[in-house]
């Protein structure tokens, strides 16, 4: 049993670990950086450390000054929530040799998923298909170009060390491959520090459906459904729901499949704890492995509305060495869920990021509407993080219902000082093609206005 | 156009509760907006009152001696020309080299910017901490063998 977890994280996942600790009887341990003195993880937990000033770089970042923490609190554990250190193998290890235990997966496991190639690798090892592409990583460009030959084009170049979204381009034809090629390898360098791209298959009209997978110590393993998060802008998710529409209507049997691939991969991939396989759906019912998400996810929420499950409290009572306390057969979906990300983004201004104190702030309540987030009225946001200020979780009984009840819980939403991305969810919400459920991965840019941004920076 | 007019249509602007106005005429464009960005409630007034923000001072660590969270007050009382050494990292703080010598510093002592005022542990590994300044100690603020955070007020010093 813990009796201290030090939460190695910031905003509004640093809450929600606090909650699930505050429930189990844990005590908590808050680190921050000096911006953000007034933030709520910092007031919610029992004790709070300053590990530095704002950059993350020199504070949340900080290996050593989190351990340090660690010690000098005397914590049992910690939890490094999502992004920061949450997927780095290296902390995880040295938790691990100071007797701290990490709340998320073993190091062997971090290892074989430790980047893109290796998971690809690992995929066809559990037999689930990967979309068509490189078989690691692609040494120049006369190698990418004889691959993109070989899959055809629309091909996707990818940082080896990306993940989240970032270190993606795709592109058309030679020219802008070989551009792209070297432009991906530059980019990668700078922001992961390894230069290494690989290509694959772009493929049109995707619907990105990825399953929560769980882990024990003891070999046991279980998913928990699918979300989809289709809509997206720039490859950052936006909304995501369960189940997902298109495999409640159009290819009704992948559920079961990719349930089982997902369970497959953590399965030869020796993982414990929480965990995400992400897959791409075409427009024949095909999926694609893309990658595992070795950590607890932004979207987390709306799998547990509709399992009824508290996705955190399972992760540490796993880390606390716990079996799995549900079977794969207990795992019952009841109704709808759908989640917006709040962001301090203007909409209107090409999603300028806008920090700012919060004048005024009302989060929405009543039935079915869940708000998590950090944020209160004089708050000021910090501009050295990313600008997701919230989670608005709308569960109705159905898909109707949860749309319902998201768009009278947007409207409700009273967020003053700063601009955010409300007004801009409203009107997905009203979308007809989000309405009907026959939305893919291009939704979002074709709803802001057209021509995908790739076909734009070719012809310009 | 001149600023009679331009008053005038704040005026209406206030009036009738409009938010943005904008005239283009060949000679000139003008473009009027009220208030700051954000969503609107429905009264334009300007001035929130902001709900009440939580208190901050958040509970620094089980080290009574450390007065990191009434830092503003204390700098005022401490008097006019008074600086902090505040510590450039996490860890314990220790006032001497080891626990047979002498303090580094004491209440009193003068240091200069190489002067060595304390050791900070961390992960096994002891960080001399250097005064940065000229001056003379006059406030010890943190015990011996005691943690601190980044950040957090190590000695006071009266620059000379």
């Amino acid at each position: 049993m813990f009796e201290k977890v030090l939460i190695a994280n910031r905003g509004e996942i640093a809450v929600r670990i606090i909650r699930a600790c505050k429930e189990m009887n844990i005590r908590t341990v808050a680190v921050y950086s000096k911006v953000d003195m007034d933030s709520m993880h910092v007031q919610m937990a029992d004790e709070a450390i300053c590990i530095g000033p704002g950059p993350s770089n020199d504070s949340y970042l900080r290996i050593d000054r989190i351990i340090c923490a660690a010690e000098i609190a005397d914590v049992d554990a910690i939890h490094p929530g999502y992004g920061f250190l949450s997927e780095n193998a290296h902390f995880a290890d040295i938790c691990e040799n100071c007797n701290i235990r990490f709340i998320g997966p073993n190091s062997r496991a971090m290892n074989a998923l430790e980047d893109k190639a290796a998971s690809r690798t690992l995929a066809k090892k559990a037999g689930v298909q990967t979309p068509p592409g490189s078989e690691g990583a692609v040494e120049n460009e006369q190698e990418a170009l004889a691959v993109a030959k070989q899959i055809g084009y629309p091909v996707m170049i990818k940082a080896i060390a990306g993940g989240g979204g970032r270190g993606m381009r795709a592109a058309h034809n030679d020219g802008s491959l070989v551009k792209g090629y070297h432009t991906a390898r530059s980019e990668a360098e700078k922001a992961f520090g390894k230069s290494g791209v690989y290509i694959e298959k772009f493929i049109e009209n995707s619907h990105h459906i990825e399953f929560q997978i769980f882990g024990d110590s003891k070999g046991n393993f279980i998913h928990l459904g699918e979300r989809d998060c289709s809509v997206q802008r720039r490859n950052q998710k936006l909304v995501e729901e369960t189940p997902s529409p298109v495999l409640e209507t159009k290819f009704k049997d992948l559920r079961k499949k990719m349930g089982k691939a997902a369970v497959r991969i953590a399965e030869v991939a020796h993982y414990t704890n929480a965990g995400t396989v992400e897959f791409l759906v075409d427009e024949e019912g095909r999926y694609y492995f893309l990658e595992v998400n070795k950590r607890i996810q932004v979207e987390h929420p709306i799998t547990e509305e509709v399992t009824g499950l508290d996705l955190v409290k399972m992760q540490i009572a796993i880390a606390m060495g716990e079996p799995l306390r549900v079977k794969q057969g207990d795992v019952h979906f009841k109704g709808h869920a759908i989640e917006c990300r709040i962001n301090a983004e203007d909409p209107f201004d090409d999603f300028r990021p806008c920090p700012g104190r919060v004048a005024m702030y009302y989060a929405p309540g009543g039935r079915g509407a869940r708000v998590d987030s950090h944020v209160y009225a004089g708050y000021s946001i910090p501009p050295n993080y990313d600008s997701m200020i919230g989670k608005l979780i709308a569960h109705g009984r159905d898909r109707r219902e949860a749309m319902d009840i998201m768009s009278r819980a947007l409207s409700e939403y009273m967020i003053t000082g700063i601009t955010t991305t409300i007004a801009f969810e409203q009107a997905i919400l009203q979308d007809p093609n989000f309405r009907r459920g026959t939305y893919s991965t291009n939704f979002l840019e074709q709803l802001l206005g057209g021509a995908r941004r790739e076909l734009l920076e070719e012809n310009a | 156009m001149d600023l009679k007019d331009i008053k005038a249509i704040i005026d209406l602007m206030r009036k009738n509760n409009l938010s943005e106005f904008e005239l283009e005429r060949q000679e000139y464009k003008i473009k009027l907006k009220r208030g700051g960005g954000g969503v609107h409630p429905v009264s334009e007034e300007s001035g929130y009152y902001p709900l009440a923000a939580i208190t901050p001072v958040p509970p620094p660590l089980p080290a009574p001696s450390s007065v990191a969270a009434a830092a503003p007050a204390n700098t005022a009382a401490a008097g006019p020309a008074s600086l902090e050494i505040e510590s450039p990292m996490i860890g314990t703080f220790y006032r001497a080299p080891s626990p047979e010598s002498q303090s580094y510093v004491e209440v009193g002592s003068e240091v200069n910017p190489e002067t060595i005022v304390c050791l900070i542990e961390a992960m096994k590994v002891m960080n001399e901490i250097k005064a940065e300044v000229k001056g003379v100690v006059t406030h010890i603020l943190v015990e011996n063998a005691k943690p601190v955070e980044f950040g957090q007020p190590l000695f006071r010093i009266r620059p000379s």
